[in-house]
Formats: structure tokens, sequence, C-alpha cells
């Protein structure tokens, strides 16, 4: 049993590692730093629902880690992985009072938190107030990439539990 | 739908809405020809726009990066830059107080400034 679950987890790592990479190549259409679809947080939103705490913290760090290293962008890993800490605990706290139904919604607040959390680094980092003027922005496209890939998530959640129920 | 959900879905409609009537009310273009070039929180450069001559010039960081800015007819963009993403280079021209250019890797920022300071 416990091997099969660490089998599960490598591959949904690999998987989001995929499309993650995948993504990369998409040309930005916006030129506001962090405003991205997000479509490996499919296997994210998946991750939470399906997963405890401890293993989905394990592939998502993992997952940011390892894209960071092949997306030739290392000096950007802090804003990945403040990103990811904000959205995992936010969507894990979520998640109690969310029901399955209802998977976009916590998407869309972890896409939102993830945005907070870059933008706390930004604002470290650059130690000046200037990126703020980007949150608004990043809260729209947030509300739309979140919705996006929760709606993505919800359809793939109903399949896989429809499928391992018959 | 239980109560979280309806609060939640309610506080996320709030963030949403407000935003977009922020971004609305922001989205206007500045008068002021002063322009700052912040980097590390410091100031390292002042200009009136109205007054500068067309030219490029180079900033660069601690660490050997740069970025090119390039100043014509009164517009101020960073034509290039050796950061990977060329988030600020897509940015364009600098239109609105708002909006300023940022560049993360190289912690950089052009922006409006209020009025003229030296």
């Amino acid at each position: 049993m416990k091997t099969k679950r660490l089998a599960e987890l490598a591959l949904l790592t690999a998987v989001a590692l995929i499309i993650f990479i995948i993504e990369l190549r998409i040309p930005n259409l916006v030129a506001i730093p962090g405003v991205k679809l997000g479509l490996a947080n499919i296997i994210t939103v998946y991750a939470v629902y399906k997963y405890s705490a401890k293993e989905v913290a394990m592939v998502v760090f993992s997952r940011v880690l390892l894209g960071s290293i092949f997306g030739g962008n290392i000096s950007a890993i802090i804003y990945s992985m403040a990103g990811a800490v904000m959205c995992l605990i936010g969507m894990l706290a979520v998640k109690r009072i969310v029901p399955v139904n209802y998977i976009w919604l916590s998407s869309i607040i972890g896409a939102i938190l993830h945005n907070t959390g870059q933008i706390i680094i930004a604002i470290i980092i650059m130690r000046s107030f200037a990126v703020m003027y980007h949150y608004p922005y990043l809260i729209i496209s947030g509300c739309i990439a979140g919705a996006f890939t929760g709606i993505c998530a919800q359809l793939l959640i109903k399949r896989v539990f429809a499928s391992k129920s018959s | 739908m239980t109560k979280g959900v309806k609060l939640l879905i309610t506080v996320v409609a709030v963030l949403f809405i407000g935003s977009i009537i922020w971004v609305i009310l922001s989205h206007r273009a500045s008068e002021s020809t002063y322009v700052e070039i912040v980097q590390n929180n410091k100031v390292i450069y002042t200009f009136d726009l109205s007054k500068e001559k067309d030219r490029t010039f180079r900033i660069e960081d601690n660490n050997g990066g740069w970025n090119e800015i390039k100043i014509e007819n009164g517009r101020i963009s960073i034509s290039d830059a050796d950061c990977p993403d060329h988030t600020c280079v897509k940015t364009g021209v600098l239109k609105s107080e708002t909006m300023p250019i940022v560049c993360l890797p190289h912690k950089l920022v052009i922006r409006f400034s209020e009025k003229e300071q030296s």
C-alpha cells in the first residue's frame, strides 16, 4: 500500500512538472509579473482533495523545486515557493468547509493566496511598495485562472472517483 | 450550499469586483512628465521627460545584470534586458501612474514621481 501511494504521488509530480514545462512555452498575454494560467495547479487542487496534507506538500514542493531547475529560472524559485506555501495553507484550510462540488472556489482562493505570497516576497526583496500596484491585476487574473484550473480539477476528480467506485 | 461556502464566495466576489473597479479607476494616463528610476529602493535617476533628448543607456545592478532604458519623444521604456523573463520589456512605454515598469530580477522600478525634485 505504501509503495503504491508513493508511486501515485511520484506520478502526480511528474504530470504536474510536464504541464508546468509545457506552460512555460505559452507566451504571456499580459506584461505583468506573476500573471499566468498556472495549469500545473490542476494537479495541486486534485491532490489537495485526494491526499493528506503531508502528501500534497511533498508533491507541490518537489514540483516547484524541479520546475525551477528545469524551467531555467532558479532565481524565481523564492517567488514560486512563497506562492506555493500560501496557496497550500489556504487550500488545506478551506478544504474543510468547501465540498467537492465547489472545488473551483477553493482553487480561486488558492490562486489569490498564491499571488499574495508572491507580492509579499516581491515587497520584501525589492524593499519597495511599487509592486503593490500590480496586486489588483493579480487578483483579477488569479480569479480567472483559479476558476479555470478549479473546473479542470473538478472534472478530473469526478471522473477518477466515478471510475474507482464502479 | 453551506454558510461557509456562501461567505467565501462573497469574499472572493468582493475582492474580484473591487479589483476591477480599482483597475478601471486607476487606469488613467499620467499628466506628470517627471519620472524616477529606483533600484534597491534608492532613487538613482530623475528626469523631466518633456526636456530629455532621445537616448538609450544601460543601468547595471550589483550582480552584473543590466537593463537598457530608452527615452524617445518624451516617453520612457525598457528596450532590452538580460533577465530571463523580459517582463519589463513587454510592459512597453510608461503610461500610467499606478502601473510602473518593474524588473523583479534587477530590483528596478521606473515610475512617475510627484513633481520636480531637483
